[in-house]
């Protein structure tokens, strides 16, 4: 088959719109939080979750029990439950002496389980017998054929994979198997270096080089999978798609549906794909491309190998005509098979059934399957009638469920059923409800009075939900002020570290940075430590594939060493070997534009050097014999401005082809050429930050947060990052704002702007006078053991360095109150223990945590996370809100053109989002959205983790990170977003950023907008801004300064 | 006489065709305690038929039909699915090794029947949680309701190693007859000790896949529609007793034999 081009471009169209409901996966070196429903966002949250389901097999909300534990501990606002409830009542029919509200706050509270069971062949009339204690009516085989054919026709041919309808009629696990082969084919092409041996052919691409290797693959061919035969008939992956999708049978309308259900069977690798099909500047998707349709065009050719291969061996049907005429001519048998395989069959009847379909005998199949339908229906009823009566016992109206007639039954089973559709939905904003009137309760509007001097220390904080406690207790011991604004500060950059030749972005990951700052040592090379060199070697022979052989008694005990120190005393054994590595030098960063001449400057010294290197590689020219003015004609000739070179050619006696061949090799070989130079200059011309930018980047972080005026002595920029060993998902505890890096460079880098004399000049030009003595500096709050660590302190002026002790001792007492504050929800038992022991301890254990490799949880990162509060600082101040908060520092008093508040709805409140319904949704199925536990987890190519050796690719948080003990520890809500802001400027900012305005209209977020001149709270629900749900003043007994 | 005891004995100690009426009746049979009675009772006759033989046992057809036997129901228990299928598949395949100790030994020794009794008390155990299994679920049946090890953790516990017992694992009474039969065959005959170690590694198979299909995977399932009681702590130290008691036994028997 060899489709046209159009056709082509047709089927890549439908890939590309089959894979928009799998969400992108990010390399786990910088673990971007994101939306496991990214792809749904345009649906509102009920639409999407109730869509998701069916499609990643997955919960979408908590389960009843779960929200039960919440209710009792009065976290679930019961007022709201209740209006909830009699809200759903008001749209049911009357039933006669059933009081509906009783019984649905009764299945709330006490039910455990599903009060309405799965009915296939029973209705309500069979129900009501059972609980009349009658017999059922009988009903005759034939009636309950018709009925089965249709449920056949649901189930086997609605959409669902071919091989998945086959397994479940004949339990012949195709499913599993092909999952399992194109997850091996995935870890060969994707590799990033783990692998010694890799993959041949990777740079032709994905299918080509897929197709290659299956051709000559002798565990295929042995298996009986004939892929050749497949392969040949198509020479690009979308001919092979159309050949196998014909096969099986699958109208093209239906096609997008199907690529859907294939691609969303591993969401983990399509997301992984998928991203990196798009990633432009990934080095490894330059090298070796790929994409969704060579991963579609290899699952379909491996599916239909496999399909065939059963065939053959069971005479299993191979598209899916023959399953719809197996179902036409035989729908006893095919009900039986199904029930038996596809996990359906009364358990006391599986054995039975397991050998009457072993006999094949028609008439024996056909005469049980009345009988077993009539066990089926009676079943079926029997449960239905038992939950039914469990629930009516609980309200007292037993009898009243007795004497209802067939009719109202059936009318309350369906209400029922009805309202357990809804139930999660209704517990989830019920607990959003509490948790938004627990908040308000806290909240003031009252301003504080002018200072009268100026603060200590004024401190930028990330947004990050785990600066809300450091914050607090900094505020909390001396005269400190704190603000709230994206990790990065405002400044996206690439940064080039100091003995690494790739860039990394330091920035979210909806921008792209066009600036790039390089590190630099201060001091000479040193020379590299032992221990550095030592492992090094280690790290190499541990993956060579020769190293179990031959070394493995030598290096096994200094591997052996380390087990031991790291398991058994971690925080010494650590400490000693920190003392042994080499530090890494004092660093300063380029960030100042390049002038044209500098960069010419460079690109000549650059030029310069390689012709000196030349020299000596072609002609062993010592240095003392290479003179500028030969290597300045070499570069000339090379660049094309002069035809000869005579001064090299009388020192060494070179003739007239032998300079020509020199300067052709100087041009080819060394690239000393103008195409070259030119792009050289260019990428010189990314380092730093002109004075506008900059001047720029400065006033925007600034007004940002309303920090404009009232500069202190000192204003400390905070970035964080995290620390702990053994960890894949160490990145995913950094600052998401910094591409899941610490956050140090980007505050360095605008401390180092905001220092500059020129630029205070131009600012206050702008209004924003910082006076001489305001010294910004860089900091970095490492969240997982609270220290705060200050950066380039020797640039810092002498006239402040005497309150330096001061700011010290000031940060490590914040760091010790919030270390135990952080361990008692990390450790309860610890400090339950041990009441007695002091903030310094609860930091050493913080300390221990971090260095501990076997260590799964050293710290809950954004677990908890439930706000995004905009807005001044006094707004929350007086309230803990346990690190369960982002806060963006807001006045709305200096925005007047909302330009301010724009960018951060565009910006961190979209970020905060994905992180909060990562979080969620890794809650609710951390089977399905989350990554399973970190305990079997291992790495898979250097950029994802699989569990065990086999699996898709884990995408969410581990359950150690949302999970305590198997419950949530992470209270699933949607991102409760306050902003304080006259409601008609918050509405005009909200409407006018199209991202915000969509999560807000389709309730992914809950937002309110607390109107600071109006005194009023508004929430946006239902589609529309409500005023009266909730006041400033709610008066609630529980309303505390903690939430 | 003797010409009448040889084929009772095959009906005892299971040969196959005669070997099919104990699975008949076994699997027949619904009452566990009758079931547990059989599978007690039913070697051991067979042994107290042979004893009454005038002769010794000396014909070697019959070793290869024990071994033929042990391995047709070795393979059969791989694709069982029902615990009492499975049971009694494994009974048959274990009983009838217990030919090849008699040819060995010429008649009956007084071990052979502590053999025998090693060989059915796990599975009398199996049986005994196998009901436990039965009265939650209405069938002992794989891949039918979710992982029992989520939903019944401590009879998962306990299913897991009565499993492993009853399919010769170290330290239990089967490992060691087990092992005192290879070496025995080993100096007759090397193709039949090979075949009894295939036979070995199918009760193994066996026994993972109805491991597999029992107690691993998600109940989330299960429980979320109804409520499962799992076996009480007490409970669950009486049989992990069981199992040691019948481990050191079996260890202290070896001892006594050597």
């Amino acid at each position: 088959m060899s489709l046209s081009l159009g056709q082509k471009l047709r089927l890549r169209a439908m890939v590309y719109v089959a894979g928009e409901a799998i969400p992108n996966f990010w390399p786990m070196r910088s673990f971007i939080h994101h939306n496991p429903l990214h792809g749904l966002e345009h649906l509102t949250f009920t639409e999407a979750v109730r869509k998701a389901q069916p499609l990643f097999h997955a919960q979408v909300y908590l389960s009843r029990k779960q929200h039960q534990a919440y209710l009792s501990r009065n976290l679930v606002d019961m007022d709201f439950l209740e209006h909830a409830v009699a809200d759903f009542v008001a749209q049911q029919p009357l039933l006669p002496d059933i009081d509906l509200q009783a019984w649905l706050m009764s299945l709330l509270k006490s039910e455990e389980h599903n009060v309405v069971a799965d009915t296939t062949l029973s209705n309500a009339a069979d129900v009501q017998a059972v609980l009349a204690g009658k017999p059922l009516d009988p009903k005759t085989p034939e009636a309950l054929k018709t009925i089965i054919v249709e449920q056949l026709r649901n189930d086997l041919l609605n959409n669902c994979p071919l091989y998945e309808a086959i397994d479940a009629l004949y339990g012949t696990e195709i499913g599993d198997e092909l999952d399992q082969l194109v997850i091996k084919s995935s870890l060969d092409f994707f590799d990033e270096g783990q692998s010694v041996w890799s993959m041949p052919g990777r740079e032709k691409g994905f299918f080509p080089a897929w197709c290659a290797v299956a051709q000559r693959n002798g565990r295929l061919f042995l298996r009986g999978l004939d892929i050749d035969q497949v392969i040949q008939q198509g020479d690009t992956p979308e001919d092979v798609i159309a050949y196998v999708m014909d096969k099986f049978g699958v109208p093209e309308q239906h096609w997008v549906c199907y690529f859907t259900c294939e691609l969303a069977r591993l969401h983990g690798w399509t997301g992984f794909i998928k991203w990196r099909s798009g990633a432009s500047h990934y080095h490894w998707r330059k090298q070796f491309p790929g994409d969704l349709v060579d991963l579609l065009a290899i699952r379909l050719i491996l599916a239909l190998a496999l399909v065939e291969e059963r065939g053959r061996w069971k005479k299993v049907s191979a598209n899916f005509a023959s399953i719809q005429a197996l179902i036409d001519a035989s729908p006893e048998e095919t009900y039986f098979q199904l029930q038996l395989h596809g996990r359906k069959v009364l358990p006391e009847f599986a054995f039975s059934v397991e050998k009457l379909l072993a006999t094949g005998r028609t008439k024996a199949i056909n005469k049980a399957f009345g009988e077993y339908a009539q066990q089926v229906r009676l079943h079926e009823a029997r449960q239905q009638a038992a939950n039914l009566v469990q629930l009516a016992g609980n309200v007292s109206a037993l009898s009243a469920l007795r004497a209802l007639p067939d009719e109202a039954l059936g009318q309350l089973i369906q209400s029922l059923q009805a309202f357990e559709q809804e139930e999660g939905h209704i517990w989830l904003r019920a607990m959003e409800s509490q948790a938004m009137k627990r908040l308000l309760a806290g909240v003031t509007l009252e301003q504080p009075a002018p200072r009268e001097k100026r603060p200590f220390v004024q401190a930028l904080f990330c947004i990050d939900t785990r600066s809300e406690r450091i914050r607090r207790r900094l505020e909390s011991i001396g005269d400190y002020q704190t603000f709230g604004i994206a990790g990065f500060f405002g400044v996206p950059l690439s940064f080039m570290e100091l003995g690494k030749g790739n860039e990394s972005h330091l920035c979210p990951v909806l921008l792209t940075p066009k600036n790039l700052v390089v590190e630099m040592a201060v001091s000479d090379d040193q020379d590299v430590a032992a221990l550095t060199v030592l492992e090094k070697a280690l790290h190499e022979l541990k993956e060579s594939i020769l190293t179990p052989f031959v070394t493995v008694e030598a290096v096994g005990l200094l591997f052996g060493f380390d087990m031991v120190g790291k398991t058994l005393f971690p925080e010494h054994y650590n400490r000693w070997r920190n003392r042994l590595h080499q530090d890494k030098p004092q660093t300063f960063l380029i960030m100042d534009k390049l002038s044209s001449e500098q960069a010419d400057s460079i690109v000549r010294a650059v030029q310069r050097a390689v012709i000196e290197k030349a020299l000596e590689l072609e002609f062993e020219l010592p240095a003392e014999r290479i003179t500028d003015s030969m290597v300045r004609e070499l570069r000339e000739a090379a660049l094309g401005h002069q035809p000869d070179i005579p001064v090299l050619a009388k020192e060494i006696g070179l003739s007239a082809t032998g300079q020509q061949d020199f300067i052709q090799k100087l041009r080819t070989i060394y690239r000393i050429n103008a195409a070259k130079a030119q792009l050289q200059r260019e990428q010189l011309g990314r380092i730093g930050f002109s004075i506008d930018e900059q001047v720029t980047f400065v006033s925007q972080a600034l007004q940002s947060i309303g920090l404009t005026r009232e500069f202190s002595r000192f204003i400390m920029l905070v970035g964080h990052g995290s620390t702990s060993e053994n960890n894949p998902y160490e990145s995913a505890l950094d600052c998401g704002a910094c591409g899941g890096q610490h956050g140090i460079v980007n505050a360095r880098v605008l401390a180092q702007m905001a220092n500059k004399p020129e630029v205070r000049r131009r600012l206050r030009q702008q209004g924003i006078d910082i006076p001489d003595d305001a010294w910004f500096f860089p900091a970095l709050h490492n969240t997982t053991t609270d220290e705060i660590r200050l950066y380039d302190v020797e640039r810092m002026p002498s006239t402040h360095a005497m309150y330096i002790d001061r700011l010290r001792n000031g940060l490590l007492s914040a760091a010790r109150l919030c270390a135990r504050e952080r361990i008692a929800t990390l450790e309860p038992r610890h400090i339950i223990n041990r009441p007695h022991e002091n903030p310094a301890a609860a930091q050493r254990l913080a300390r221990k945590f971090a260095q501990d490799w076997s260590q799964v949880r050293p710290e809950w990162g954004l677990a908890g996370n439930a706000y995004f509060i905009i807005g001044r600082r006094p707004l929350t101040q007086q309230l803990s809100l346990e690190g369960r908060a982002f806060l963006h520092s807001y006045d709305y008093r200096v925005d007047r053109k909302l330009r301010l508040l724009e960018n951060i709805l565009t910006g961190p409140l979209v970020v905060g989002q994905w992180i909060n319904m990562e979080h969620y949704f890794s809650t609710v199925d951390n089977e399905r959205f989350g990554s399973g536990s970190k305990v079997y987890h291992n790495v898979a190519g250097r950029f994802g983790v699989m569990t065990g050796n086999l699996s898709d690719l884990r995408t969410g948080l581990p359950a150690q990170t949302v999970l305590d003990n198997g419950q949530p520890y992470h209270q699933p809500l949607r991102l409760i977003t306050v902003i304080e802001a006259p409601l008609q400027s918050a509405r005009r900012a909200v409407e006018s950023v199209a991202a915000a305005k969509k999560l807000v209209v389709n309730e992914w977020i809950r937002l309110i907008v607390i109107d600071p001149e109006q005194s009023s709270v508004s929430l946006y629900d239902k589609g529309q801004w409500q005023d009266h749900v909730y006041s400033l003043q709610y008066e609630s007994q529980e309303a505390t300064a903690n939430l | 006489m003797d010409s009448l005891l040889y084929p009772l004995a095959g009906l005892f100690l299971p040969l196959f065709p005669l070997s099919m009426l104990f699975n008949t009746l076994f699997a027949r049979t619904r009452q566990y305690l009758v079931r547990t009675l059989l599978l007690l009772v039913w070697p051991q006759l067979g042994l107290a038929l042979l004893s009454l033989l005038t002769a010794p046992v000396d014909i070697q057809w019959l070793s290869a039909l024990a071994l033929f036997t042990s391995a047709l129901y070795a393979y059969r228990a791989i694709a069982a699915r029902e615990l009492n299928q499975w049971s009694g598949y494994l009974s048959t395949s274990l009983w009838a090794l217990l030919w090849l100790f008699v040819i060995h030994t010429g008649k009956p020794t007084p071990t052979l029947h502590l053999h025998a009794l090693g060989f059915s008390l796990p599975l009398v155990l199996l049986t005994i949680l196998g009901r436990n299994v039965e009265k939650q679920f209405g069938a002992v049946y794989t891949d039918l309701y979710g992982g029992l090890a989520q939903s019944m953790p401590r009879l998962s516990g306990a299913l897991i190693l009565t499993v492993l017992a009853v399919i010769a694992t170290p330290l239990f009474p089967a490992f060691f007859s087990m092992t005192q039969l290879v070496f025995a065959e080993l100096s007759v005959s090397l193709s039949s000790a090979l075949l009894l170690l295939i036979i070995w590694l199918f009760w193994s198979w066996s026994g993972i896949r109805l491991l597999q299909g029992l107690v691993i995977g998600s109940a989330a399932g299960v429980t979320l529609s109804r409520d499962i009681r799992d076996i009480s702590v007490p409970v669950a130290w009486g049989y992990a007793l069981l199992l040691i008691t019948l481990s050191t036994g079996s260890l202290l028997i070896m001892e006594i034999a050597q």
